[in-house]
C-alpha cells in the first residue's frame, strides 16, 4: 500500500533535517574547536617540528632537566626516569617533588609504564635515538632539544618551558637568580681562580668551563682553567695524568663526586701524593661537592643550589 | 638383516616416510615432536609476553586488541609496544639460535659461539661510537650491522677464510678483543650521558627497536633459514671430520664457506636489532640437541628454541622489577651462565661434540 | 740444539733481556706526560733540578716503574706457566677468564662499599682462584687439554658470563658502573703505594709455586706417561701451577686492573727466543714481560699529552696483532 504523500514528504524533511545535522556539528565544533587550536603551539625540536597543547597536563620527563624545570615551574609530573645515581628521583629535586612515579631509569625508560599514564607531553634528553623518538611520539608529543650540553644553562631548558607555556615565569625565575649572582659578586674577593674536577685514581678529569657551574662562576667574577675553558663542546677532559696537575690547580678547587657521600672520596683521593701537593689542598680550599647538581645538571633549581654551596664555601672559608 | 637387492619400503627406526609426489622425505620423528613442543612453548610464552605488564590484559582482551578492536588504550599498547618487541625478540632468537647451531657444528664445538669470533664486540663498538663519539648520519642499528660485517670480514680475511678450521676462531677472538678495548674506551671519555644512552647497545636490549632492522632481519631469516636447512645434509657429514665428507662428496671448502656467510648473516642481522646477546647462541643449539637427541643438525628446532629462550628472557626482564627494565642481554646470561658452567663440568658425551 | 749451546743462548738472551728492561726503566723514569723534559728529568734523577720535578721523577714515575716490572714479571711468568700447564699455546689468563675472575671479585668489592683504590688484595686472588678452578676442571675433561681451540672458547664463554653478571651489578649501581668504567680498562697510574707493599709477597708467593713445577712441567711435555715414569705427579703440579697462576694473576688485576694480552706476548717472544722448553722460557719471560709493560706504559703516557692513554688499551693494540700472527704462522710455537 503506497506510503501517504504527507508522511512521505515529513519523512524526507526529517532525512534532510538528518543529513545536515553532522554538517552542523562539525561546523559547531570547528568555531568552538577555534580558540582552543589557538592554543596550540608548534616548536622547532631536533626530529622536527612538534605540536604541543597550551596547558599540558599530565607531563612525563625522561631528562633531569626537564624535571628541574616542571617542579620548578610548580608542576608534577606524572612519571620521571630515576636519577642517574639509583632508584630515586635525584637528591635535590627530592624535596619538590611529591609521590612522582618511577617510570624506568635513564637507560631503559619504560615504555609501556610511560604509555600507563597517558601523557600528554613527554619531555626527553638531546641525544635520543630515533627508534625511541619513534614510538613515544606516538603517543604523546615528545620534546627533544637540540641545544648542546655546552649552551647557557638558561637555554638549555628553553625548549622544555615553552612546551609548558611557562615562558615568563621562568623569565622572572632566571632574573632573580642573576640577581642573586649579581649581589653574590659584589661580596666575594675578586679576581679568584676555580677548578671543577671528578677525581679519579689515575688523575683528575676537568670539568668544561662550559658546564652550567663553570658559568656560574666565571658569572662570578671568577677565572676558569686554561684546561677547563680550551674543551671546545666537551663536558669534561679526558683523564689528566698526574703529572700534570698543575693544570687544573685553583684558588678553589671543587671536587665531584657521583652522589652526596663526598667524605670517602676526598679521603681517597689524600692518599695520593701528587693530590696534597695542589695549592688548592694546601690553603684547605679543596671541597667536595654533590657530582650530580655540580657536573651534570642544567635547571634553574639545581643554578639555585650551586650559588647556595658557593655562598656556604666562599663565604664562610 | 635384509639381503634382497629390492630397496626397502618401510621408513627407518624413528624415522617418517613421507612422498609427496614424486619425492621421498625422511622425517625425524623425534625432531618433529620436540618442534612442536618448542613451538608450542614459544606461542604460549608469546601470548604471555602480549598480556603481561604494565598494566596486564587478559587473553581475551588481547585478541581483542589484535584485532583492532576494543579499549584503544589497549589497542596501542599492543600495536605498537608488546608486538613489535614481541616480534623482535621471535626473529632475533631464531636467528641466533640457527646461527649458534651452523658454528657449533661447523666448529666441531660445542662451546663455538658467532659472537665469540667478534661479531658482537664489533657491533657494539660501532654502535657506540655512532652514539657517543662519531657524529654520523647513519643511525645506531645501521652501523651496529656495519660493525658486525667489518668484524666478521676482519676475522676471515685474517683467519685464512675458515679454510683452516680453528684459526679463524682465534683471529675472530682477538678482533673481538680489540673491539672491546675500543668501546670500553669511548665509553670511558664520554660524559655519564652519553654512556648512559649507549648502555643498550653493549647488552643487549629488546626495547624500542627501530622496524626497520627488524625487516631487514625477517628478510634475511627467510633467505637464510632454506639455504641452512638445504645445507644440513652437508654439514651432518662434516660433523665426522673432513676426510669422511670428502670421501662421501661433500665440497668441503664450498659448503665450510657457504655455512659461515650465512652464519654471519643471521648473526648480523639479529645483533643489528637485539644488541650482543650472545648466550642465545649457545643454549640455544644444546636445547635443541637435548630435545632431538643427537642424530643430526637440529636448524629449525634451534630457530625454534632460540625464539623461546629470547622472549622468555624478554618477558622476565620486563616484568620482574617493573618499571625498571632489566635488558634481555642480562637475564640470559644469568640463566644461561650456570648452563654453561654444567657444560664446561660435565664428561663430554663420545665425541663431545 | 744441545745442552751447551741452549746455555749459552740462554744466557746472552737473559744479559740482552736484562739489559733491555734497564733502559726501559731508566727511559720510563724519564719520559712522561708531563712537561719535563728528558735533559730536566735527568737532572731530576740525580737529585738536582727543582722540587716539583723531583717529585714527579720520583714520587710519580718511580712507583710507576716499580709496578710495571712486578706486574710484567707476574703476567709473564704467569702466562708462560699457565700454557705450559695446559699444553696450549693460545691460552693467556685473560682469554681463559682468569682476569675476568679477578675482575668481577673487583667489581663486587667495589658494589659492597670498597674504593677502587682500596680494594684488598685477597677479593681480587680469590676471583682469579675460582676462575683458575674452572678453567682447570675444563683441562682434566677428556681430550680437551690437547684442544686449543675448546680452552679458548670455554675461557671466552666464562669471560661472558662474568661480564653479564656483573653488568647486573652496575645496572643496579650507578656509583659502581662509574667508577668501574675507568677501571676495567687497566691503568698503572695513581696506584697507592701500599699496592706495592701487598704485591712483593703476592708476587713471591706466586712465583715459589710456579717455580716448584717447572721440572714437572719440562716432563710432562713429552707426555703425562713419560712424566709420570720419571717420577712426577702430573695432576699435582697442574693443581699447582694453576693455583700459581692464580695468585699471579691476582695480584697483577688487583695492583693494576686487568691487562689484555700481555700473559699471550710475553710467552710468545721468550718461546721464539729460547726454544719451547719451559725451564728456559720462563726466566726469559720474566724479563721479556717488565720490558713489554714498561714499552706499553711510556707509550701510554707520550701518546696524548696532556693526557694518559688507559694501558690496557695499547696492550690490547699491541696484543692482537701479535695474537693474529701467532695463528697465522705455519706451525703453532710448540709446547
Amino acid at each position: 500500500m503506497p506510503v501517504s504523500l504527507k508522511s512521505a514528504a515529513a519523512q524526507r524533511g526529517r532525512r534532510a533535517l538528518l543529513a545536515f545535522l553532522p554538517a552542523l556539528a562539525f561546523l559547531a565544533s570547528g568555531l568552538l574547536a577555534a580558540p582552543a587550536q589557538a592554543q596550540q603551539k608548534t616548536l622547532e625540536t631536533a626530529f622536527g617540528p612538534v605540536t604541543v597543547k597550551a596547558q599540558p597536563e599530565r607531563i612525563i620527563t625522561l631528562d633531569e632537566g626537564a624535571l628541574d624545570t616542571v617542579l620548578a615551574m610548580g608542576l608534577q609530573p606524572v612519571g620521571s626516569v630515576a636519577a642517574r645515581g639509583g632508584k630515586d628521583l635525584p637528591g635535590y629535586l627530592q624535596a619538590h617533588a611529591k609521590n612522582v612515579p618511577i617510570v624506568g631509569v635513564t637507560r631503559e625508560p619504560s615504555l609501556e609504564a610511560i604509555f600507563s599514564q597517558r601523557p600528554d607531553l613527554i619531555l626527553a634528553s638531546p641525544g635520543l635515538e630515533k627508534r625511541v623518538y619513534d614510538i613515544l611520539s606516538k603517543m604523546a608529543p615528545t620534546i627533544v632539544p637540540t641545544t648542546p650540553t655546552t649552551a647557557p644553562w638558561q637555554e638549555r631548558n628553553a625548549l622544555y618551558v615553552a612546551a609548558l607555556g611557562k615562558e615568563e615565569e621562568m623569565a622572572s625565575r632566571i632574573a632573580q637568580v642573576q640577581a642573586r649572582i649579581a649581589s653574590l659578586r659584589e661580596r666575594i674577593e675578586p679576581g679568584q681562580s676555580f677548578s671543577v674536577v671528578r677525581w679519579m685514581p689515575q688523575g683528575p678529569m676537568a670539568m668544561s668551563s662550559k658546564m652550567i657551574t663553570g658559568q656560574i662562576l666565571s658569572a662570578l667574577g671568577m677565572q676558569g682553567t686554561a684546561i677547563a675553558d680550551e674543551l671546545g663542546e666537551r663536558p669534561h677532559s679526558d683523564i689528566l695524568s698526574l703529572e700534570n696537575l698543575g693544570s687544573v690547580d685553583a684558588d678553589w678547587m671543587f671536587l665531584a663526586t657521583l652522589n652526596e657521600q663526598g667524605d670517602a672520596t676526598l679521603a681517597a683521593a689524600r692518599e695520593q701524593p701528587a693530590f696534597n701537593r695542589l695549592d688548592a689542598v694546601r690553603n684547605n680550599r679543596a671541597v667536595t661537592v654533590d657530582g650530580q647538581i655540580w657536573s651534570s645538571s642544567t635547571g634553574v633549581l639545581a643554578a639555585e643550589r650551586i650559588i647556595d654551596d658557593i655562598e656556604r664555601f666562599l663565604l664562610n672559608p | 638383516m635384509k639381503t634382497s637387492t629390492t630397496p626397502t619400503r618401510d621408513a627407518p627406526q624413528g624415522f617418517w616416510l613421507l612422498r609427496p609426489g614424486s619425492l621421498s622425505l625422511l622425517v625425524s620423528r623425534r625432531g618433529v615432536w620436540a618442534g612442536l613442543l618448542l613451538a608450542l612453548m614459544t606461542a604460549l610464552v608469546g601470548v604471555g609476553n602480549l598480556s603481561f605488564g604494565t598494566p596486564s590484559l587478559t587473553p581475551d582482551q588481547v585478541l581483542a586488541a589484535l584485532a583492532g578492536a576494543g579499549d584503544p588504550f589497549n589497542v596501542f599498547m599492543l600495536h605498537e609496544l608488546r608486538l613489535p618487541r614481541l616480534t623482535a625478540g621471535i626473529l632475533s632468537g631464531a636467528a641466533l639460535g640457527v646461527g649458534g647451531c651452523l658454528l657449533q657444528t661447523l666448529a666441531r664445538n660445542r662451546l663455538a659461539t658467532p659472537g665469540i669470533i667478534g661479531i658482537d664486540d664489533g657491533a657494539t663498538a660501532f654502535a657506540v661510537a655512532s652514539i657517543v663519539a662519531v657524529p654520523t648520519s647513519l643511525a645506531p642499528p645501521m652501523l651496529a650491522l656495519v660493525g658486525a660485517a667489518t668484524a666478521a670480514a676482519l676475522a676471515f680475511g685474517l683467519g685464512g677464510g675458515g679454510s683452516r678450521g680453528y684459526r679463524f676462531i682465534v683471529v675472530g677472538i682477538a678482533v673481538g678483543a680489540l673491539f672491546g678495548a675500543l668501546t670500553n674506551f669511548m665509553l670511558a671519555r664520554t660524559d655519564i650521558d652519553s654512556a648512559n644512552l649507549a648502555y643498550p647497545w653493549t647488552v643487549g636490549s629488546l626495547n624500542a627497536r627501530a622496524p626497520s632492522t627488524v625487516v631487514v632481519l625477517a628478510a634475511c631469516l627467510v633467505i637464510c633459514l632454506p639455504i641452512a636447512k638445504a645445507l644440513g645434509r652437508q654439514l651432518q657429514l662434516l660433523r665426522f671430520s673432513d676426510a669422511v665428507a670428502i670421501g662421501l662428496g661433500t665440497h668441503v671448502r664450498h659448503t665450510r664457506l657457504a655455512i659461515l656467510v650465512v652464519t654471519v648473516f643471521l648473526t648480523a642481522t639479529a645483533v643489528a636489532v637485539a644488541g650482543p646477546v650472545g648466550l642465545v647462541s649457545l643454549v640455544a643449539p644444546e636445547v635443541a640437541r637435548h630435545l632431538t637427541g643427537h642424530r643430526g643438525v637440529p636448524i629449525i628446532n634451534s630457530a625454534l628454541a632460540g625464539a623461546l629462550l629470547m622472549t622468555a628472557a624478554d618477558w622476565v626482564g620486563r616484568t620482574a622489577f617493573a618499571p625498571v627494565e632489566i635488558p634481555v642481554g642480562v637475564i640470559t646470561a644469568i640463566v644461561g651462565g650456570p648452563y654453561l658452567l654444567w657444560i664446561l663440568l660435565r664428561e663430554p658425551r663420545m665425541t663431545g661434540r | 740444539m744441545s745442552k751447551r749451546r741452549g746455555r749459552q743462548l740462554l744466557h746472552r738472551t737473559a744479559i740482552a733481556g736484562a739489559g733491555l728492561a734497564g733502559v726501559l726503566m731508566f727511559a720510563s723514569m724519564l719520559l712522561g706526560a708531563g712537561n719535563l723534559t728528558p735533559l730536566e728529568s735527568l737532572h731530576a734523577l740525580l737529585g738536582q733540578g727543582s722540587e716539583d720535578h723531583r717529585f714527579i721523577v720520583f714520587e710519580l714515575r718511580w712507583p710507576r716503574t716499580i709496578l710495571a716490572i712486578l706486574v710484567g714479571v707476574a703476567l709473564g711468568a704467569a702466562g708462560t706457566i699457565m700454557q705450559a700447564a695446559t699444553r696450549n699455546p693460545l691460552a693467556e689468563p685473560g682469554l681463559l677468564g682468569v682476569s675476568a675472575g679477578a675482575s668481577f671479585a673487583v667489581v663486587l668489592a667495589i658494589y659492597y662499599g670498597a674504593d677502587t683504590a682500596g680494594v684488598h688484595f685477597g677479593i681480587a686472588i680469590l676471583g682469579a682462584l675460582v676462575g683458575c678452578f674452572l678453567v682447570l676442571l675444563t683441562t682434566q675433561m677428556r681430550g680437551a687439554g690437547n684442544d686449543p681451540v675448546r680452552l679458548v672458547l670455554a675461557g671466552a664463554a666464562f669471560s661472558s658470563i662474568l661480564m653479564s653478571i656483573t653488568t647486573l651489578i652496575l645496572l643496579h649501581d650507578q656509583r659502581t658502573a662509574d667508577e668501574i668504567r675507568f677501571w676495567v680498562i687497566g691503568a698503572l697510574g695513581g696506584r697507592p703505594v701500599s699496592n706495592l707493599q701487598w704485591a712483593v709477597p703476592g708476587l713471591l708467593a706466586g712465583l715459589a709455586m710456579v717455580g716448584a713445577t717447572v721440572a714437572a712441567l719440562a716432563a710432562m711435555s713429552l707426555g703425562e706417561k713419560v712424566a709420570m715414569g720419571l717420577g712426577h705427579k702430573p695432576v699435582f703440579t697442574r693443581i699447582l701451577a694453576m693455583t700459581g697462576v692464580a695468585v699471579l694473576v691476582g695480584t697483577a688485576t688487583a695492583a693494576a686492573g686487568p691487562i689484555a694480552f700481555a700473559g699471550l706476548i710475553v710467552p710468545y717472544f721468550a718461546r721464539r727466543l729460547v726454544g719451547p722448553d719451559v725451564r728456559r722460557a720462563l726466566p726469559i719471560a720474566m724479563l721479556i714481560g717488565p720490558c713489554v709493560l714498561l714499552l706499553a706504559d711510556i707509550l701510554s703516557r707520550l701518546a696524548v699529552r696532556p693526557y694518559e692513554l688507559p694501558i690496557g688499551i695499547v696492550t690490547a693494540c699491541i696484543g692482537a696483532p701479535v695474537l693474529i700472527a701467532v695463528v697465522r704462522s705455519h706451525r703453532l710455537p710448540r709446547l
